[in-house]
C-alpha cells in the first residue's frame, strides 16, 4: 500500500474494536472466576511475547547498536510511567471497591497499548504483511486483555456496555502510537531498527510487569506457565519468518 | 591431528569456558533470600535470551521440527517435574523444593547442550578451517549459561567452585554429541531443528514455571521485569554481534 498511514490507522483501530469480544464472557452471570482472570492474563502475555520475539527477529537485519539501545529505552519508558504514576506496585485484578483503583487500572491500560501502538508502526515499516500479523498478534492480545480489565470494572458497579467502551477507549493510543510510529520512520528511515527495539524492549517489560504476576497468583504457575508457552508458540509459529 | 579430535577438543573447550559463568560469584557473598531473587531473575534473563536466539535459529532449519521439538521439550520439564516430586532430595545444605528446583536446572542446562553438540558438530561439518573462530564464537556464547546455572546454585549455598563444576558437567554433552554430528553430519543436520526446539522449549518453559513464579514471591514486580528484560536486551545483543 501506498499509504503506511492509512494502513496502520485501519490495522490498529481493528486491533482495538476486537477487544469488545473480551468482555463479551462478563456476560455471563456471576462474573468471570478468578482463574479465569488468570488465564487471560497469561493469554495475553503469551501472544505479546511471540509479538516481541517477532520483532526480535526483524531487527536482525537492522542496526544491532541501535535496535539494543532502543530496547533498552521501551524498557525505560514504561519503567518511567509506571514510576511517575505510582503505579509500579499495582495489582491489576484486585477486587476492592475503591473508585480510585479502577481509574489507576484504566490509566495503567491505556498507557499499556501505546507500546502496542510502535509495535504495529514499527512492524508495518519493516513490510505490510509483517504488520497485518504484529497487528492481528495484538488484536488477539487485546481481547483477552479486556476481558481482565472489564472483570476489574465490572466488580465495581461498572455497566456491561460501558465496560465495552472502555476497553475500547483504553486501545486508544495504540491507534495513535502506531500512526505516529509510522510518520516518524516515514520521516526519518534510519528510526526503524530503534522502534523495532523500543517496541521488543517495552512488550517484554509489560508482560514481565503486568500480565505475568498477578495470573500466577491467580491460577498456579504449571497451567500459566502452559498457557503463555502455547500462546507465545503459536504466534511464533505463525509469524517466524515473516520478519 | 585427526579432524574429529580436532571437534572432540574444541568441544570441551567450549564445555570448560561454561565454567568462568560461576566466577562472578566468588565476589558474591550475600546469600539471603533477596539475592536468591535476584539471581533466579538473572538466570530467567538469559536463559530467556538463549532460547529466543536459538529459536531464531530453529525456525530458520524448518519451523515444524522447532515446534515438535519445543513441545516435547516442554513435556520433558513437566515429566522430570513429577519425576522429582516425592523425593527427599539433598544438595549441599539445601532440601525439599529448592533441592528439586537446582536438579531441575542442572538437568535442562545439560539436556540443552546435547543439541548444541549437534550443532557444533554440523558446524564443522564444512570442514575444520573455521575451527577456532566457531569454538571461540561457542565458548563465549557458553558463559552466560554457566552465569545462569552459578546464579540458581550459588544463591543457595553451593560453594563456588563446585558451581564451576556443575556448569561445566552441563555444557560435557557438547564434545560428546560434536563428534557424531561431525561424522555423520548428513545423519544429524536432519535432527538440528528438533534438538534446538527442544532446548527452546524446555529453558522457555523452565523460566515461566519455576524460575518466575518464585522470583515474584520474594520480589517487587518492577524489579524483576527490570531485570529481567534488561538481560534479555543484552543477551539479544551479545548473541549477535558473536553471530
Amino acid at each position: 500500500m501506498d499509504h503506511p498511514v492509512l494502513a496502520v490507522l485501519l490495522l490498529s483501530s481493528v486491533a482495538a474494536v476486537v477487544s469488545i469480544a473480551g468482555v463479551l464472557p462478563l456476560l455471563r452471570a456471576g462474573g468471570v472466576p478468578r482463574v479465569a482472570v488468570g488465564w487471560s492474563h497469561s493469554l495475553a502475555a503469551g501472544a505479546m511475547l511471540g509479538a516481541a520475539f517477532v520483532l526480535m527477529t526483524a531487527t536482525q537485519e537492522q542496526a544491532v547498536g541501535a535496535a539494543g539501545v532502543g530496547g533498552l529505552l521501551g524498557i525505560s519508558f514504561v519503567w518511567f510511567t509506571h514510576l511517575a504514576l505510582g503505579t509500579q506496585d499495582l495489582d491489576l485484578d484486585r477486587s476492592d471497591k475503591s473508585g480510585a483503583y479502577g481509574y489507576k487500572v484504566l490509566l495503567v491500560n491505556s498507557l499499556h497499548s501505546a507500546s502496542e501502538g510502535v509495535a504495529i508502526g514499527a512492524a508495518a515499516m519493516v513490510s505490510l504483511s509483517f504488520g497485518v500479523f504484529v497487528a492481528m498478534a495484538m488484536a488477539v492480545h487485546n481481547m483477552p486483555e479486556a476481558t481482565a480489565q472489564s472483570a476489574v470494572l465490572r466488580s465495581r458497579g461498572v455497566g456491561f456496555r460501558d465496560a465495552a467502551g472502555l476497553a475500547v477507549v483504553s486501545n486508544f493510543p495504540q491507534i495513535l502510537m502506531a500512526v505516529v510510529a509510522v510518520a516518524l520512520i516515514q520521516a526519518a528511515p534510519a528510526l526503524l531498527p530503534w522502534a523495532l527495539g523500543f517496541a521488543f524492549g517495552a512488550l517484554v517489560y509489560l508482560v514481565l510487569a503486568e500480565h505475568l504476576p498477578g495470573s500466577y497468583r491467580n491460577a498456579g504457575p504449571r497451567t500459566i506457565a502452559l498457557v503463555t508457552i502455547v500462546a507465545m508458540g503459536i504466534v511464533i509459529f505463525l509469524g517466524g519468518d515473516r520478519g | 591431528m585427526d579432524p574429529w579430535l580436532l571437534v572432540a577438543l574444541c568441544g570441551l573447550v567450549t564445555a570448560l569456558a561454561t565454567g568462568l559463568g560461576a566466577i562472578p560469584f566468588a565476589f558474591v557473598r550475600n546469600v539471603s533470600p533477596k539475592a536468591e531473587a535476584v539471581s533466579h531473575t538473572l538466570a530467567a534473563g538469559l536463559m530467556l535470551g538463549a532460547s529466543f536466539g536459538l529459536v531464531a535459529e530453529g525456525t530458520a532449519h524448518g519451523s515444524w521440527q522447532t515446534l515438535v521439538g519445543a513441545v516435547v521439550g516442554v513435556a520433558f520439564i513437566l515429566g522430570v517435574q513429577r519425576g522429582l516430586e516425592g523425593r527427599d532430595l539433598q544438595i549441599g545444605g539445601a532440601t525439599g523444593r529448592s533441592a528439586r528446583q537446582m536438579a531441575l536446572m542442572v538437568i535442562v542446562m545439560t539436556m540443552h547442550s546435547f543439541s548444541e553438540g549437534v550443532a557444533v558438530g554440523v558446524s564443522f561439518g564444512g570442514g575444520t578451517t573455521l575451527a577456532t573462530v566457531i569454538t571461540v564464537a561457542i565458548a563465549v556464547h557458553n558463559i552466560p549459561e554457566g552465569l545462569a546455572i552459578s546464579a540458581v546454585l550459588h544463591s543457595r549455598g553451593v560453594p563456588v567452585w563446585k558451581c564451576a563444576w556443575w556448569s561445566i558437567f552441563s555444557s560435557l554433552p557438547q564434545p560428546l554429541m560434536a563428534v557424531p554430528a561431525f561424522i555423520f553430519v548428513e545423519m544429524f543436520r536432519p535432527a538440528l531443528p528438533y534438538g534446538i526446539g527442544f532446548a527452546a522449549g524446555a529453558m522457555i518453559f523452565m523460566v515461566l514455571v519455576e524460575l518466575l513464579p518464585e522470583a515474584y514471591d520474594t520480589e517487587r514486580k518492577p524489579r524483576v521485569a527490570l531485570l529481567v528484560s534488561v538481560t534479555l536486551v543484552a543477551m539479544m545483543i551479545f548473541q549477535r554481534l558473536l553471530g
